[in-house]
């Protein structure tokens, strides 16, 4: 029985189709993921997180675009907008570690949030869709760090 | 793993007062309360059957309805059952009744004629004949006194009773629903707190219900091959049935020992030493319930120091009666919970002032939309 919703699942697969970590799923994946993804909308400058803050999970930018302000010198030289598709806080998913930066929307954005928790518990209870979102995520992380280290002036892991 | 740091004395309190006021509130909708609450206990129960459904690859709506058509299935059989064990053994269970009653008196005139002989005060207050007297006025007036108002109790909780197997398949079906609608109300600055709120009392919820049941398996065996090596009839029934009256702190282990001292004392009419070894069996596994199976499998998950557990209870009690005995643990934990994340909440400016700005800004842009509105200009987020 399905309570809120189940007319809107086309336009939300549709959505999150667009998303890269989410490419290798079918419909049929991406609903299951969905039911564990929780939508927040931002205004203008609104903070999303604080550097410090206690990480629990990962924000993926849906529309709208982010921008992440650290204090650390070495992100400080990176270009750190993020705009529909990309993720923020990846680094929070795998280790409750203090937030690298603050994150704040430079427009009227929609993200989705990915919480730790309830990420593992997909990765326990369906592995299939587990590993290939893993999988993606882990590419983004490898192709951040590889940029950094290469002193790409483009986004890093937070 | 414990993200929060230990409440301190004020906030300890606080969460001690609320409890007793949800105790308290609770006892006045106990018809509401002991329904959800066994809900939950078989959510908790069901809960890893699903997982293990979906970890097979079945959808997880399909495998909550899996779960609980099964479930419906066996509490059928089991009813069926129950009805003709009842329609061909009625008869019998009232001397069978009356024997195990007789029994027990007998012990009770042998242990007190025992006292009399070894303390002479005893004998000349005739303690065996007072005590003979109360018991013969208790058991005389027993039936014609409660039996009426406690199956007009039992009819009045049928109804709500009923009600478990919905809730609990509704919990089972549509709880990452439920929960998501909730999240969405919360303010983003609170957003993540909410989250790890939700998953520290989810955490919390199903360590006290898997460690109870956990519990009861451990004192089952205990209790049953304990009665077992003692020679007594259907010893691990008894064991279980003893097991699961321990759900309600102290008050349920007194019960959980008389009736298997009643069997015993009936079982073993001559040998006097039978009920005392039944209740040396249960003093022991009531020691190693309290200081070995219950910080393995509740405390340590629950994180509540055992002298708080025993003043938690006493307070339940005295707030709720038998009700708060049996709901002053899991509503403690709950409060615990929320309470230590409300102060976490209340105590950070920083997570305050994001929440004060966000507000601003979000009247700021509503007072933009409407404006756009009336210009029919498109709004933001090609609404």
């Amino acid at each position: 029985m399905r309570f809120f919703g189940a007319d809107k699942d086309a336009q939300r697969v549709e959505t999150l189709k667009n998303v890269p970590i989410f490419h290798g799923l079918s419909r049929k994946e991406i609903l299951e993921v969905d039911e564990l993804l929780h939508e927040r909308v931002y205004e203008k400058e609104e903070i999303i997180f604080e550097e410090g803050d206690p990480g629990h999970g990962i924000f993926i930018v849906l529309s709208g675009k982010v921008r992440a302000d650290p204090s650390h010198e070495l992100l400080k030289t990176a270009n750190l907008e993020f705009g529909p598709g990309e993720l923020v806080g990846e680094l929070s998913l795998f280790d409750e570690i203090p937030r690298t930066a603050t994150v704040v929307a430079v427009e009227h954005t929609v993200a989705v949030a990915l919480f730790q928790a309830e990420f593992f518990s997909l990765l326990t209870k369906n592995k299939r869709i587990g590993v290939k979102v893993l999988l993606e995520i882990a590419r983004t992380l490898s192709r951040r760090a590889r940029q950094l280290l290469l002193d790409q002036k483009h986004v890093p892991s937070l | 793993m414990r993200t929060f740091a230990q409440p301190g004395a004020v906030t300890l309190l606080a969460i001690i007062l609320t409890t007793c006021l949800v105790l308290s509130l609770f006892q006045r909708m106990i018809w509401l309360v002991v329904p959800f609450l066994l809900a939950l206990m078989l959510y908790y129960c069901l809960r890893p059957a699903v997982d293990a459904l979906v970890v097979r690859g079945m959808r997880h709506e399909t495998a909550a309805k899996s779960v609980w058509a099964l479930l419906q299935l066996i509490a059928a059989a089991i009813v069926l059952a129950a009805a003709l064990l009842v329609l061909a053994k009625a008869g019998t269970w009232q001397g069978g009744l009356d024997r195990y009653l007789a029994g027990g008196r007998s012990l009770l005139r042998k242990t007190t004629e025992s006292l009399e002989k070894t303390i002479p005060l005893f004998e000349r207050m005739s303690l065996g004949a007072q005590v003979d007297q109360h018991v013969q006025q208790f058991t005389d007036r027993f039936a014609e006194d409660n039996l009426l108002p406690i199956t007009l109790q039992l009819l009045k909780w049928l109804p709500s009773l009923l009600l478990v197997p919905y809730i609990a398949y509704f919990m089972l079906n549509d709880s990452m629903r439920m929960k998501k609608y909730i999240i969405k109300s919360v303010p983003n600055a609170f957003f993540e707190k909410a989250l790890l709120l939700f998953s520290r009392l989810d955490g919390s919820l199903q360590s006290y219900f898997q460690g109870l049941f956990l519990l009861t398996l451990l004192d089952t065996i205990c209790l049953g091959l304990g009665l077992e090596v003692l020679g007594i009839t259907n010893a691990m029934w008894l064991g279980l049935a003893a097991a699961v009256l321990a759900w309600i702190p102290y008050l349920g282990s007194v019960i959980g020992c008389i009736l298997v001292v009643l069997v015993a004392a009936t079982d073993f009419p001559e040998k006097t030493w039978m009920a005392y070894a039944c209740m040396g069996l249960f003093l022991g596994v009531r020691l190693l319930d309290d200081f070995v199976f219950l910080p393995i499998t509740i405390g340590r998950k629950l994180h509540v120091h055992p002298l708080l557990s025993v003043l938690m209870l006493f307070l339940g009690a005295s707030v709720a009666g038998a009700a708060g005995l049996v709901l002053a643990l899991p509503v403690f934990g709950v409060v615990a919970v929320i309470g230590e994340t409300v102060v976490q909440v209340v105590t950070d400016r920083r997570l305050r002032a994001r929440y004060r700005v966000a507000r601003q800004l979000a009247a700021s842009y509503q007072g933009i939309d409407a404006a756009r509105s009336v210009a029919n200009v498109p709004l933001r987020g090609g609404q």
